[in-house]
């Protein structure tokens, strides 16, 4: 689906979360490297795409009424092969119908495990008076205890990106710290005006997470990802 | 449209007076003391005659056309009846300085969206209300009482405060502390906003330095829209009122949990190239940097004292505020050489100099011979108010350096007398920065270095 048919999806069925694939859909059409997500409504379509993906795989509980995906136990991480994805899908199923009985299931999301890298976080309100606001920051702990996180206003220019990623104190650890690899600061930097971009030209976007975005010596990839729509 | 605010042909106070020290008689008494030469109308049921001018009984019976209305009438029902009138007489600009509207709630809030609806409807613009409006050499319309005429100056200081166009504006005009052109407070801006001064300024050739004070952003997009485009041709000091770190939403995204406000507008600043400033003083306090001084290459400073303590401070207040201090060029060191007892270094201590040639004939030839120093930008000059210091600021010594080698520098005096230091501060500060604190004067000269290295950046 294209993301004119997703937004025009979740307007009809009156809902202003999309699911973290929906989510992934739009951003990889803005031109945001995102981890290969894709719904499997049974088990056996699990089991099928998780050999298209390659293993190890990543299942996840897709339900727009279940927005806090690990503590409903709808995360399971590192399956190694088919009969780990068969058993965590059932665990999902179980756990989730247990933490949300209401809950409307529409299946799992199956996505590459994608390897660890520099834990960042992107993102972008909407303010009442500055409109679309784009934000970066440093992921994990950096973010929650420290909030080093820097913002600019859409629309945004590479020089305004090369700021964002400049003024946050822990930018040293972006240039690779005690062994790390440093982070391509240059493709996020890229990522940061392709996501201001498109909340530019797109009208209804109350907010994005993209947390974590894992970046790597070479480029960047968005592991998971929300989009709050407007009421 | 805002010309008719700053250069009106006509125009009508509402609730004038002729009692003194009424605020219908001093807003009267200002447009009578500054340069205005058009028709001024005094509207007052009461009165036939205020300060030599004809009063009418309403503005429709004016009968001219009247450019611009200022009303600080004491209640707000009777100011929206004005603006009523107004339309009728097909006035297009407002001034409303009375209180009682939106920063009451409640009733206050009703009235006001009257006077904008009214507004709407019949294309008149409203600055206010709750505000002081206008202080320039053209018209003043002020209810603070000026003693003097208002500069021809270069700065306009714009702001929801009425502080602003007050006080601040009356001591700024008595003291000549600030090349003023303009002060502006718009109050509740239920219309006319930043984002119209802004612009308005932005293009009048006479005006190099914006200072601005917000406690509400009327529209952020349009305002960073705008402030980038202005900031890129002279600088925009700002300063915003009623900074919250709670976020205003109830976010269901990590991000707008952490955006707050004040981290948006910190953003904006930022993004704009904008000035932030911290208080009410460094509105003032960099504007008048920026309005005297020309724009440094770089952020290397030379540090020109007569105490060795004040010197080490001074440097590490500029380490702190992202200045450096170089080392001088070995053709400095060495020309200078029998003015210091140890090669001269940077702080530039002249107490050696002093001793040798005097205070005077070392302001004029060792402190140049270190300012034009290839290695350096701009100078912080710290000065004591002493008789010794008398002759030098009568010269103006320090001026004509400046003046001549074409750098930036910003003045510091924490001690001395008052007799002396009253006179360096009113004298040579109506020429040059001149701070009673070494931390204001360094901050200052940060914020011009900043700025000029945005512009050699942006302009390459």
């Amino acid at each position: 689906m294209t993301t004119a048919q997703i937004l025009s999806r979740a307007q009809e069925e009156k809902r202003t979360v999309l699911t973290e694939i929906e989510a992934k859909q739009i951003l990889s059409e803005a031109g945001i490297n995102c981890t290969p997500t894709v719904l499997a409504s049974t088990k056996e379509q699990a089991v099928s795409i998780s050999d298209e993906i390659g293993y190890p795989v990543v299942l996840k509980v897709s339900s727009v009424d279940i927005t806090h995906k690990s503590d409903s136990g709808g995360v399971k991480v590192n399956l190694a092969d088919k009969e780990a994805v068969k058993q965590a899908y059932d665990e999902i199923m179980t756990s989730c119908k247990a933490y949300a009985p209401d809950a409307n299931i529409e299946g799992v999301a199956v996505q590459g495990m994608a390897k660890t890298g520099t834990e960042i976080i992107m993102g972008m309100i909407k303010d009442a008076s500055f409109g679309p606001v784009v934000m970066f920051g440093l992921g994990g702990v950096l973010v929650e205890v420290l909030k080093d996180v820097s913002f600019r206003i859409v629309p945004i220019e590479k020089g305004d990106a090369v700021d964002m990623t400049s003024e946050i104190q822990g930018k040293k650890l972006l240039e690779g710290y005690r062994g790390q690899d440093p982070a391509d600061v240059d493709c996020l930097r890229d990522m940061l005006v392709k996501l201001s971009d498109f909340v530019n030209v797109t009208p209804g976007i109350e907010e994005i997470d993209m947390n974590p975005v894992f970046a790597y010596k070479d480029g960047a990839v968005v592991v998971d990802a929300r989009i709050i729509l407007s009421s | 449209m805002m010309e008719l605010f700053f250069k009106p042909k006509s125009v009508a106070v509402i609730g004038a007076s002729g009692t003194p020290g009424k605020l219908g008689y001093v807003i009267v008494n200002n447009i009578v003391g500054s340069d205005f030469s058009g028709d001024v109308y005094p509207v007052n049921p009461k009165s036939d005659e205020i300060l030599g001018y004809k009063v009418y009984k309403s503005i429709t019976e004016i009968p001219a056309e009247v450019d611009l209305v200022v009303t600080a009438l004491p209640t707000p029902k009777l100011t929206v009846a004005t603006m009523e009138e107004c339309a009728k007489k097909g006035v297009k600009a407002v001034i409303i300085e009375s209180a009682g509207f939106s920063e009451m709630g409640g009733d206050g809030k009703i009235f006001q969206q009257q006077i904008v609806d009214i507004a709407k409807k019949n294309d008149i613009r409203v600055m206010g209300p709750n505000c002081s409006g206008i202080v320039s050499r053209d018209i003043v319309t002020s209810i603070y009482p000026m003693t003097k005429k208002v500069a021809r100056g270069n700065v306009v200081l714009l702001g929801q405060s009425g502080l602003l166009a007050a006080g601040m504006a009356s001591d700024i005009v008595e003291n000549e502390s600030l090349n003023i052109n303009k002060v502006c407070s718009f109050g509740n801006k239920c219309d006319v906003n930043e984002n119209d001064l802004l612009e308005y300024f932005g293009n009048e050739d006479d005006v190099d330095v914006i200072s601005m004070y917000l406690e509400t952003v009327s529209d952020g997009r349009n305002l960073t829209r705008i402030a980038k485009k202005v900031a890129a041709e002279k600088p925009v000091i700002f300063l915003s009122g009623g900074r919250t770190e709670a976020g205003a939403r109830a976010a269901m995204s990590h991000t707008g949990s952490i955006a707050s406000n004040a981290k948006i507008v910190e953003a904006a600043v930022k993004q704009t190239g904008m000035i932030m400033a911290d208080d009410f003083t460094e509105l003032k306090d960099f504007a008048k940097v920026f309005s005297t001084q020309p724009l440094p290459k770089g952020n290397r400073i030379a540090v020109i004292t007569l105490a060795g303590s004040v010197g080490v401070n001074v440097s590490d207040l500029c380490a702190s505020h992202g200045l450096e201090l170089p080392k001088l060029a070995p053709e400095t060191t060495d020309k200078l050489k029998d003015m210091f007892d140890t090669p001269v270094s940077n702080p530039v201590d002249l107490y050696f100099s002093v001793t040798k040639i005097g205070f005077t004939k070392t302001l004029e030839t060792t402190f140049p011979d270190a300012f034009k120093d290839a290695n350096i930008d701009a100078a912080v000059i710290i000065l004591a108010g002493f008789e010794y210091t008398q002759e030098a600021v009568q010269k103006k010594i320090i001026q004509k350096i400046v003046q001549e080698v074409g750098k930036p520098v910003v003045v510091c005096m924490i001690v001395g007398y008052n007799r002396y230091k009253n006179v360096i501060m009113d004298e040579m500060g109506k020429d040059l920065p001149v701070f009673p604190s070494l931390i204001s004067g360094v901050k200052g000269l940060s914020k011009l270095c900043e700025y000029g290295i945005r512009q050699q950046k942006t302009k390459a």
